[in-house]
Protein backbone atom coordinates (compact mmCIF):
# COMPACT_ATOMS: atom_id res chain seq x y z
CA UNK A 1 0.00 0.00 0.00
CA UNK A 2 1.08 3.63 0.08
CA UNK A 3 0.48 6.72 -2.58
CA UNK A 4 3.71 6.49 -4.06
CA UNK A 5 5.79 9.69 -3.78
CA UNK A 6 3.26 12.26 -1.93
CA UNK A 7 5.97 15.00 -2.69
CA UNK A 8 5.81 14.27 -6.13
CA UNK A 9 2.63 15.17 -8.66
CA UNK A 10 1.85 11.40 -9.00
CA UNK A 11 1.69 10.86 -5.47
CA UNK A 12 -0.76 13.40 -5.05
CA UNK A 13 -2.86 12.25 -7.76
CA UNK A 14 -2.88 8.53 -6.64
CA UNK A 15 -3.87 10.50 -3.42
CA UNK A 16 -6.71 12.51 -4.99
CA UNK A 17 -8.14 9.23 -6.56
CA UNK A 18 -8.31 7.38 -2.86
CA UNK A 19 -10.22 10.12 -1.35
CA UNK A 20 -13.45 10.44 -3.94
CA UNK A 21 -14.97 8.29 -2.64
CA UNK A 22 -13.85 8.33 1.17
CA UNK A 23 -14.09 11.57 3.52
CA UNK A 24 -10.64 10.03 5.74
CA UNK A 25 -7.73 7.90 5.03
CA UNK A 26 -9.25 4.85 7.39
CA UNK A 27 -12.74 4.67 8.29
CA UNK A 28 -15.26 7.15 8.96
CA UNK A 29 -13.77 9.52 11.44
CA UNK A 30 -10.64 11.60 11.73
CA UNK A 31 -7.21 9.57 13.01
CA UNK A 32 -3.60 9.65 13.07
CA UNK A 33 -3.84 8.03 9.53
CA UNK A 34 -4.86 11.26 8.13
CA UNK A 35 -2.32 13.15 10.50
CA UNK A 36 0.40 10.89 8.87
CA UNK A 37 -0.53 11.52 5.30
CA UNK A 38 -1.25 15.14 6.14
CA UNK A 39 2.30 15.73 7.56
CA UNK A 40 3.83 13.74 4.58
CA UNK A 41 2.70 16.75 2.05
CA UNK A 42 4.91 19.38 0.73
CA UNK A 43 1.49 21.80 1.10
CA UNK A 44 -1.82 22.61 0.33
CA UNK A 45 -2.94 20.35 -2.77
CA UNK A 46 -4.05 22.04 -6.08
CA UNK A 47 -7.16 23.11 -7.00
CA UNK A 48 -7.65 20.59 -9.83
CA UNK A 49 -7.25 18.03 -6.71
CA UNK A 50 -10.25 18.66 -5.59
CA UNK A 51 -10.77 15.58 -3.50
CA UNK A 52 -7.07 16.08 -1.98
CA UNK A 53 -7.66 19.60 -1.44
CA UNK A 54 -11.55 18.99 0.67
CA UNK A 55 -9.69 16.59 3.00
CA UNK A 56 -6.57 18.73 3.19
CA UNK A 57 -9.04 21.46 4.62
CA UNK A 58 -10.77 19.07 6.63
CA UNK A 59 -8.03 17.75 8.22
CA UNK A 60 -6.70 21.30 8.83
CA UNK A 61 -9.50 22.29 10.76
CA UNK A 62 -8.46 19.37 13.70
CA UNK A 63 -5.37 21.50 13.86
CA UNK A 64 -5.95 21.84 17.36
CA UNK A 65 -7.10 18.20 18.24
CA UNK A 66 -4.08 16.57 15.87
CA UNK A 67 -2.36 15.11 18.88
CA UNK A 68 -5.65 13.39 20.52
CA UNK A 69 -7.02 12.07 17.48
CA UNK A 70 -7.26 8.47 17.58
CA UNK A 71 -5.43 5.58 16.50
CA UNK A 72 -1.54 5.22 15.97
CA UNK A 73 0.93 6.26 13.74
CA UNK A 74 1.64 4.43 11.08
CA UNK A 75 4.17 4.40 8.28
CA UNK A 76 2.48 5.78 5.22
CA UNK A 77 3.06 2.17 3.19
CA UNK A 78 0.18 1.42 5.68
CA UNK A 79 -2.05 3.61 4.35
CA UNK A 80 -3.94 4.12 0.71
CA UNK A 81 -4.96 1.55 -2.46
CA UNK A 82 -3.34 -1.60 -2.83
CA UNK A 83 -1.38 -2.38 -5.58
CA UNK A 84 0.70 1.11 -5.06
CA UNK A 85 4.03 1.30 -3.02
CA UNK A 86 5.01 4.03 -0.67
CA UNK A 87 7.93 5.66 -1.77
CA UNK A 88 7.93 9.52 0.25
CA UNK A 89 11.05 9.93 1.67
CA UNK A 90 13.62 8.72 -1.03
CA UNK A 91 14.79 12.24 -1.49
CA UNK A 92 14.89 13.42 2.09
CA UNK A 93 18.17 10.79 2.45
CA UNK A 94 19.96 11.86 -0.57
CA UNK A 95 19.51 15.94 1.04
CA UNK A 96 21.34 14.38 3.86
CA UNK A 97 24.39 12.81 2.13
CA UNK A 98 24.63 16.31 -0.13
CA UNK A 99 25.56 17.86 3.27
CA UNK A 100 27.91 15.78 4.53
CA UNK A 101 29.53 16.57 1.57
CA UNK A 102 29.82 20.41 2.80
CA UNK A 103 31.39 19.37 6.19
CA UNK A 104 35.41 19.59 5.21
CA UNK A 105 37.25 19.85 8.55
CA UNK A 106 40.04 16.94 8.96
CA UNK A 107 40.93 15.50 5.33
CA UNK A 108 41.78 11.60 7.02
CA UNK A 109 38.16 11.49 8.57
CA UNK A 110 36.45 12.87 5.04
CA UNK A 111 38.23 9.70 3.32
CA UNK A 112 36.87 7.50 5.79
CA UNK A 113 33.27 9.27 5.59
CA UNK A 114 33.28 8.57 1.47
CA UNK A 115 33.86 4.97 2.03
CA UNK A 116 31.47 4.57 4.23
CA UNK A 117 28.94 6.73 2.49
CA UNK A 118 29.83 4.55 -0.62
CA UNK A 119 28.86 1.70 1.13
CA UNK A 120 25.70 3.41 2.50
CA UNK A 121 24.93 4.36 -1.24
CA UNK A 122 25.48 0.82 -2.31
CA UNK A 123 23.32 -0.54 0.27
CA UNK A 124 20.79 1.87 -0.27
CA UNK A 125 20.50 1.20 -4.08
CA UNK A 126 20.39 -2.63 -3.86
CA UNK A 127 17.50 -2.44 -1.19
CA UNK A 128 15.80 -0.09 -3.54
CA UNK A 129 16.44 -2.58 -6.54
CA UNK A 130 15.25 -5.38 -4.62
CA UNK A 131 11.93 -3.18 -3.12
CA UNK A 132 11.13 -2.64 -7.31
CA UNK A 133 11.62 -5.73 -7.99
CA UNK A 134 8.84 -7.21 -5.26
CA UNK A 135 6.11 -6.68 -7.57
CA UNK A 136 7.20 -8.56 -10.29
CA UNK A 137 7.37 -11.57 -7.91
CA UNK A 138 4.21 -11.58 -6.66
CA UNK A 139 2.05 -14.53 -8.21
CA UNK A 140 -1.53 -13.05 -9.90
CA UNK A 141 -3.71 -14.83 -11.62
CA UNK A 142 -6.91 -13.40 -13.84
CA UNK A 143 -10.15 -15.26 -13.26
CA UNK A 144 -13.21 -15.02 -15.20
CA UNK A 145 -16.13 -15.94 -13.04
CA UNK A 146 -19.65 -17.25 -14.12
CA UNK A 147 -22.53 -16.58 -11.59
CA UNK A 148 -25.67 -17.85 -12.01
CA UNK A 149 -29.22 -16.62 -10.92
CA UNK A 150 -32.42 -18.75 -9.66
CA UNK A 151 -34.23 -17.39 -12.75
CA UNK A 152 -34.97 -14.78 -15.48
CA UNK A 153 -36.66 -13.27 -12.16
CA UNK A 154 -33.49 -12.27 -10.32
CA UNK A 155 -32.20 -8.25 -10.06
CA UNK A 156 -29.05 -8.72 -12.09
CA UNK A 157 -27.88 -5.37 -10.95
CA UNK A 158 -28.55 -6.41 -7.29
CA UNK A 159 -26.63 -9.84 -7.99
CA UNK A 160 -23.26 -7.37 -9.71
CA UNK A 161 -23.92 -5.27 -6.49
CA UNK A 162 -23.69 -8.37 -3.95
CA UNK A 163 -20.15 -10.12 -6.02
CA UNK A 164 -18.20 -6.76 -5.94
CA UNK A 165 -18.97 -5.97 -2.33
CA UNK A 166 -16.76 -9.00 -1.57
CA UNK A 167 -13.67 -7.28 -0.77
CA UNK A 168 -10.46 -9.22 0.05
CA UNK A 169 -6.92 -8.49 0.67
CA UNK A 170 -5.43 -9.28 -2.65
CA UNK A 171 -8.75 -9.15 -4.94
CA UNK A 172 -9.13 -6.39 -7.93
CA UNK A 173 -12.51 -6.80 -9.25
CA UNK A 174 -12.36 -6.14 -13.02
CA UNK A 175 -15.12 -5.53 -15.89
CA UNK A 176 -18.31 -7.82 -16.02
CA UNK A 177 -21.19 -7.88 -18.49
CA UNK A 178 -24.26 -10.25 -18.40
CA UNK A 179 -24.56 -12.79 -21.08
CA UNK A 180 -28.00 -14.79 -21.81
CA UNK A 181 -28.37 -18.46 -21.49
CA UNK A 182 -31.50 -19.40 -22.58
CA UNK A 183 -35.20 -19.45 -21.00
CA UNK A 184 -34.47 -15.23 -20.13
CA UNK A 185 -32.40 -16.12 -18.06
CA UNK A 186 -29.04 -14.02 -17.77
CA UNK A 187 -25.20 -15.11 -16.28
CA UNK A 188 -23.23 -12.35 -14.88
CA UNK A 189 -19.35 -12.99 -15.98
CA UNK A 190 -17.03 -10.96 -14.40
CA UNK A 191 -13.55 -10.83 -14.02
CA UNK A 192 -11.18 -10.73 -11.64
CA UNK A 193 -7.33 -10.61 -10.49
CA UNK A 194 -5.92 -12.45 -7.27
CA UNK A 195 -2.88 -12.93 -5.78
CA UNK A 196 -2.83 -16.60 -5.53
CA UNK A 197 -1.34 -16.87 -2.39
CA UNK A 198 -4.09 -14.73 -0.64
CA UNK A 199 -7.21 -15.90 -2.45
CA UNK A 200 -8.60 -19.07 -3.97
CA UNK A 201 -11.15 -19.58 -6.10
CA UNK A 202 -12.78 -22.05 -3.74
CA UNK A 203 -12.80 -18.97 -1.38
CA UNK A 204 -14.48 -17.19 -3.92
CA UNK A 205 -17.04 -19.58 -4.72
CA UNK A 206 -18.00 -19.78 -1.05
CA UNK A 207 -18.16 -15.81 -0.88
CA UNK A 208 -20.35 -16.29 -3.90
CA UNK A 209 -22.28 -18.75 -3.12
CA UNK A 210 -23.54 -17.00 0.38
CA UNK A 211 -26.17 -14.64 -1.46
CA UNK A 212 -28.22 -17.45 -1.68
CA UNK A 213 -31.18 -15.17 -2.75
CA UNK A 214 -29.44 -13.60 -5.38
CA UNK A 215 -26.87 -16.66 -6.77
CA UNK A 216 -27.66 -19.91 -7.54
CA UNK A 217 -24.14 -21.00 -8.58
CA UNK A 218 -20.51 -20.36 -9.68
CA UNK A 219 -18.13 -21.47 -12.21
CA UNK A 220 -14.45 -20.35 -13.26
CA UNK A 221 -15.18 -19.87 -16.75
CA UNK A 222 -11.15 -18.99 -17.13
CA UNK A 223 -8.40 -19.10 -15.38
CA UNK A 224 -5.41 -17.51 -16.65
CA UNK A 225 -1.73 -16.76 -14.39
CA UNK A 226 -0.51 -13.59 -15.53
CA UNK B 1 -51.87 1.69 2.34
CA UNK B 2 -52.38 5.45 2.48
CA UNK B 3 -48.88 7.33 1.54
CA UNK B 4 -49.44 9.83 3.43
CA UNK B 5 -49.59 7.66 7.06
CA UNK B 6 -46.07 6.30 6.08
CA UNK B 7 -45.31 9.93 5.72
CA UNK B 8 -45.77 10.60 9.14
CA UNK B 9 -44.18 7.18 10.48
CA UNK B 10 -40.84 8.18 8.70
CA UNK B 11 -41.03 11.53 10.87
CA UNK B 12 -42.02 10.19 14.40
CA UNK B 13 -39.51 7.59 13.51
CA UNK B 14 -37.06 10.50 12.84
CA UNK B 15 -37.55 11.92 15.70
CA UNK B 16 -37.10 8.42 17.87
CA UNK B 17 -33.68 8.03 16.30
CA UNK B 18 -32.60 11.63 16.92
CA UNK B 19 -33.40 11.21 20.44
CA UNK B 20 -31.20 8.34 20.40
CA UNK B 21 -28.52 10.11 19.15
CA UNK B 22 -28.56 12.75 21.28
CA UNK B 23 -28.34 10.31 24.32
CA UNK B 24 -32.18 11.64 25.29
CA UNK B 25 -32.89 9.45 28.49
CA UNK B 26 -36.61 9.38 27.93
CA UNK B 27 -38.80 9.40 24.74
CA UNK B 28 -40.81 12.11 23.97
CA UNK B 29 -44.82 11.04 23.25
CA UNK B 30 -45.68 12.61 20.25
CA UNK B 31 -48.94 13.03 18.51
CA UNK B 32 -49.72 14.55 14.05
CA UNK B 33 -51.75 17.20 13.79
CA UNK B 34 -54.06 18.23 11.00
CA UNK B 35 -54.81 16.79 7.34
CA UNK B 36 -51.28 16.71 6.04
CA UNK B 37 -50.54 15.22 10.04
CA UNK B 38 -47.64 16.80 10.90
CA UNK B 39 -45.54 16.25 13.75
CA UNK B 40 -46.47 17.12 17.24
CA UNK B 41 -45.03 17.62 20.63
CA UNK B 42 -47.23 18.76 23.52
CA UNK B 43 -44.92 21.01 25.64
CA UNK B 44 -45.82 20.89 29.59
CA UNK B 45 -44.30 24.53 29.91
CA UNK B 46 -45.91 26.31 26.90
CA UNK B 47 -47.61 25.95 23.46
CA UNK B 48 -47.26 22.97 21.48
CA UNK B 49 -44.16 22.15 19.27
CA UNK B 50 -45.03 21.51 15.92
CA UNK B 51 -43.29 20.01 12.51
CA UNK B 52 -40.27 18.43 12.24
CA UNK B 53 -37.80 21.07 11.94
CA UNK B 54 -39.36 22.96 15.08
CA UNK B 55 -39.30 19.98 17.45
CA UNK B 56 -35.91 18.25 16.12
CA UNK B 57 -34.49 21.83 16.78
CA UNK B 58 -35.86 21.85 20.19
CA UNK B 59 -34.38 18.16 21.33
CA UNK B 60 -31.11 19.83 20.23
CA UNK B 61 -31.93 22.45 22.77
CA UNK B 62 -32.62 20.18 25.40
CA UNK B 63 -29.96 18.36 24.45
CA UNK B 64 -27.49 21.15 25.00
CA UNK B 65 -25.98 20.65 21.94
CA UNK B 66 -26.76 23.36 19.94
CA UNK B 67 -23.33 23.63 18.21
CA UNK B 68 -25.43 21.15 15.86
CA UNK B 69 -27.52 24.09 14.90
CA UNK B 70 -23.95 25.67 13.59
CA UNK B 71 -21.16 27.70 15.50
CA UNK B 72 -21.45 30.71 13.53
CA UNK B 73 -24.26 32.80 12.03
CA UNK B 74 -22.99 31.89 8.83
CA UNK B 75 -22.90 28.32 9.54
CA UNK B 76 -26.35 28.76 10.99
CA UNK B 77 -28.05 30.27 8.03
CA UNK B 78 -26.37 27.00 6.25
CA UNK B 79 -27.68 24.31 8.46
CA UNK B 80 -31.29 26.25 8.10
CA UNK B 81 -31.06 26.43 4.53
CA UNK B 82 -30.41 22.68 3.74
CA UNK B 83 -32.98 21.45 7.04
CA UNK B 84 -35.79 23.82 4.94
CA UNK B 85 -34.59 22.12 1.50
CA UNK B 86 -35.34 18.82 3.04
CA UNK B 87 -38.64 19.72 3.94
CA UNK B 88 -39.57 21.66 0.44
CA UNK B 89 -37.82 19.94 -2.25
CA UNK B 90 -36.58 16.78 -1.13
CA UNK B 91 -40.08 15.48 0.67
CA UNK B 92 -42.41 13.89 -1.34
CA UNK B 93 -40.09 14.92 -4.60
CA UNK B 94 -40.58 13.08 -8.30
CA UNK B 95 -38.09 10.63 -9.45
CA UNK B 96 -36.62 13.82 -11.89
CA UNK B 97 -36.55 16.03 -9.04
CA UNK B 98 -34.80 13.76 -7.08
CA UNK B 99 -32.31 13.62 -9.96
CA UNK B 100 -31.95 17.17 -10.22
CA UNK B 101 -31.33 16.97 -6.18
CA UNK B 102 -28.80 14.60 -6.74
CA UNK B 103 -26.91 16.49 -9.67
CA UNK B 104 -27.07 19.76 -7.35
CA UNK B 105 -26.20 18.42 -4.07
CA UNK B 106 -23.01 16.44 -5.80
CA UNK B 107 -21.66 19.90 -7.16
CA UNK B 108 -22.10 21.13 -3.41
CA UNK B 109 -20.86 18.39 -1.72
CA UNK B 110 -17.36 18.72 -4.03
CA UNK B 111 -15.15 20.19 -1.74
CA UNK B 112 -16.89 19.25 1.63
CA UNK B 113 -17.02 16.98 3.96
CA UNK B 114 -20.04 18.14 5.93
CA UNK B 115 -23.05 20.08 4.44
CA UNK B 116 -21.83 23.30 6.62
CA UNK B 117 -18.29 22.25 5.52
CA UNK B 118 -15.91 21.10 8.24
CA UNK B 119 -18.80 20.41 10.66
CA UNK B 120 -21.66 17.87 11.38
CA UNK B 121 -25.19 19.06 11.72
CA UNK B 122 -28.32 18.51 12.32
CA UNK B 123 -28.46 19.46 8.34
CA UNK B 124 -26.71 16.01 7.60
CA UNK B 125 -28.35 14.19 10.08
CA UNK B 126 -32.32 15.76 8.51
CA UNK B 127 -31.06 15.47 4.86
CA UNK B 128 -29.40 12.14 5.42
CA UNK B 129 -33.03 10.55 6.54
CA UNK B 130 -34.34 12.59 4.06
CA UNK B 131 -32.30 11.18 0.90
CA UNK B 132 -32.20 7.52 2.35
CA UNK B 133 -35.04 6.11 -0.03
CA UNK B 134 -33.46 7.72 -3.18
CA UNK B 135 -29.59 6.25 -2.00
CA UNK B 136 -30.61 3.10 -1.58
CA UNK B 137 -32.01 2.93 -5.23
CA UNK B 138 -29.19 3.69 -6.72
CA UNK B 139 -27.30 1.33 -9.14
CA UNK B 140 -23.49 1.08 -8.75
CA UNK B 141 -23.53 3.42 -11.69
CA UNK B 142 -25.08 5.81 -10.95
CA UNK B 143 -23.51 5.87 -6.85
CA UNK B 144 -20.29 6.96 -8.87
CA UNK B 145 -22.24 9.36 -11.10
CA UNK B 146 -22.91 11.31 -7.70
CA UNK B 147 -19.30 10.31 -6.21
CA UNK B 148 -19.56 13.19 -3.61
CA UNK B 149 -23.10 12.71 -2.35
CA UNK B 150 -22.60 8.89 -2.17
CA UNK B 151 -19.09 9.93 -0.19
CA UNK B 152 -21.12 11.78 2.03
CA UNK B 153 -23.91 9.68 2.68
CA UNK B 154 -21.90 6.57 3.64
CA UNK B 155 -20.07 8.91 6.12
CA UNK B 156 -23.02 9.93 7.76
CA UNK B 157 -24.54 6.38 7.86
CA UNK B 158 -21.41 5.43 9.84
CA UNK B 159 -21.47 8.92 11.99
CA UNK B 160 -21.26 7.20 15.55
CA UNK B 161 -24.59 7.18 16.80
CA UNK B 162 -26.58 8.57 13.89
CA UNK B 163 -27.76 5.21 11.80
CA UNK B 164 -30.78 3.76 14.10
CA UNK B 165 -34.53 2.98 11.87
CA UNK B 166 -32.84 3.14 8.83
CA UNK B 167 -30.86 0.00 6.87
CA UNK B 168 -27.45 0.70 5.86
CA UNK B 169 -26.32 0.83 2.35
CA UNK B 170 -24.18 -0.78 0.55
CA UNK B 171 -21.35 1.49 -0.66
CA UNK B 172 -18.21 0.11 -2.97
CA UNK B 173 -14.65 1.21 -1.43
CA UNK B 174 -13.14 0.63 -4.75
CA UNK B 175 -14.36 2.45 -7.58
CA UNK B 176 -15.67 0.31 -10.81
CA UNK B 177 -15.62 2.97 -13.50
CA UNK B 178 -12.62 5.23 -13.11
CA UNK B 179 -13.14 9.09 -12.79
CA UNK B 180 -11.94 9.48 -17.05
CA UNK B 181 -15.57 7.56 -17.46
CA UNK B 182 -17.50 10.85 -16.22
Amino acid sequence: MGFGDLKTPAGLKVLNEFLADKSYIEGYVPSQADVAVFDALSGVPSADLCHALRWYNHIKSYHKEKGSLPGVKKPLSQYGPAGVEDTTGAAPAAADEDDDDDIDLFGSDEEEDEETKKIKEERLAAYNAKKAKKPALIAKSSILLDVKPWDDETDMAKLEECVRSIQLDGLVWGQSKLLPVGYGIKKLQIACVVEDDKVGTDQLEELITAFEDYVQSMDVAAFNKI
Amino acid sequence: MCPVSGVIKMALRELSSLEKFLGLKKPNKYSTQGGKKVPLLQNNNGPALIGLVTIASHLIREAKRPELLGDSAEQRAVVQQWIEHRITRLDNCSKEEGNVILKDLNQYLKDKVYLAGNVFTLADILMYYGIHHIVVELAVQEKERYLNVTRWFDHIQHYPGVRHHLPPVVVLRNRVYPSGHH
